[in-house]
């Protein structure tokens, strides 16, 4: 599969995200072209972000998540990638805190599998009907989710210095 | 008590006939031992480029030492270069690498990681310490990750404690572990020099000076004159 030109830029890409799902909105504050959709529309959005020809995202880059503690609030993002057309695009969705469930992108890129079992085993973050949700890094009896902002262990040292 | 054969080609090429020269069998051992330190092939980080892949390439020649036929089972290795952090779930390999190596085995822990846990001390879920909380460090070597010739003075150092190290009579004795930094200022070129130096302080050797010096010399020298004698 040979890469056709440069593909979308970055405000043709946003439009047209926004084209195929009027309630998702352009996300500020990033170096690639990025959006921000409501959870319960994720999973369709990234469906027909792979399948349309225009777009043709058939790589799953990076998915990994951002803990907002204060806000209460996980960020799962998808670094989507088109090998067709060579663009990039980040998807971002808000997930409450207190009840961490998305939706599994396994269907879509089979690549997801052992992305979504990493998010889930730092994070917490689970994924409804994935087909395998263990932890992948940490040992089996592992207590807790280490990059949660409010995460503690006995073994760990406070700098003295602060 | 045995008779080694010690600095033959010297002796042999200087003195008609060959000789002997009476040592005990531990020097012996510990200078073998000292001299062919094979590492295992085992890096967890970056040190391990620096301390296995760059010393062991041409232009640092880890062989100059005779340490560097890297075995990858841990049978046959003699000494353990930790190169790296040490995270929790890698701590029990690292104990069972250790414990199936053959005795005698010597670990030199190399880099702020394996030393102390470096820059993931604080507030990391993952770290192990120093590798020191898992198995037992005959050298540290310190830096982020160590210069070659940092780790060549860790190795030199290790070397000396062999030779100096445990004996027939006390077998596994070992010195306490040392520090071995590198002297600040200290160059490649002068850690070259001072390598050549102790080289040839061990290998050039004055055998006439050294049998003199034997309280057996006149036997020697009256044994040697008999033997040369004949035709």
């Amino acid at each position: 599969m040979g890469r056709e030109g440069q593909g979308m830029d970055s405000e043709s890409l946003i439009a047209a995200v926004i084209g195929l799902e009027a309630e998702a909105q352009a996300r500020g504050a990033s170096d690639r072209p990025a959006v921000r959709t409501p959870l319960g529309t994720l999973e369709p959005l990234l469906r027909q972000l792979r399948d349309r020809d225009a777009l043709a995202f058939d790589m799953l880059l990076d998915h990994t998540a951002v803990d907002w503690p204060e806000e209460g609030r996980f960020e799962v993002m998808y670094r989507l990638f088109s090998l067709r057309h060579g663009h990039d695009l980040l998807v971002c969705a808000d997930v409450p805190r207190d009840h961490p469930v998305v939706p599994t992108m396994c269907g879509i890129w089979p690549s997801a599998e052992f992305q979504e079992r990493e998010v889930y085993d730092l994070f917490g973050i689970e994924y409804d009907q994935h087909p395998d949700l263990r932890r992948v890094f940490l040992e089996d009896d592992w207590q807790g989710h280490p990059l949660r902002k409010d995460y503690q262990d006995p073994d760990m040292l406070e700098d003295p210095r602060k | 008590m045995g008779l080694i054969l010690d600095k033959a080609p010297a002796i042999l090429e200087h003195i008609p006939g060959g000789s002997i020269v009476v040592t005990t069998l531990d020097w012996a051992i510990n200078q073998s031992r000292a001299n062919s330190l094979w590492p295992l092939a085992f890096g967890t980080k970056c040190c391990a480029i620096e301390v296995l892949m760059a010393t062991g390439a041409a232009h640092q020649d880890l062989s100059r030492f005779g340490a560097e036929v890297a075995r990858h089972t841990t049978r046959q290795a003699d000494m353990m270069i930790v190169a790296g952090t040490i995270v929790k779930k890698m701590a029990p390999r690292v104990r069972l690498l250790y414990e199936q190596m053959a005795e005698p085995r010597y670990v030199i822990a190399t880099g702020s990681c394996a030393i102390s846990g470096g820059p993931f001390m604080y507030n990391s879920y993952h770290i192990v310490r120093g590798v020191d909380e898992v198995i037992p460090v005959d050298v540290y070597v310190p830096g982020c990750p160590p210069r070659p010739e940092a780790f060549f003075w860790g190795l030199l150092t290790l070397q000396r404690l062999i030779k100096q190290g445990e004996t027939i009579r006390k077998p596994g004795i070992r010195t306490k572990p040392v520090l071995s930094a590198l002297p600040a200022g200290m160059t490649a070129e002068q850690v070259r020099e001072e390598i050549a130096r102790e080289l040839e302080r061990e290998n050039v050797v004055d055998v006439n000076q050294a049998a003199e010096r034997l309280p057996w010399a006149a036997k020697v020298r009256e044994w040697i004159q008999n033997h040369s004698s004949q035709p």
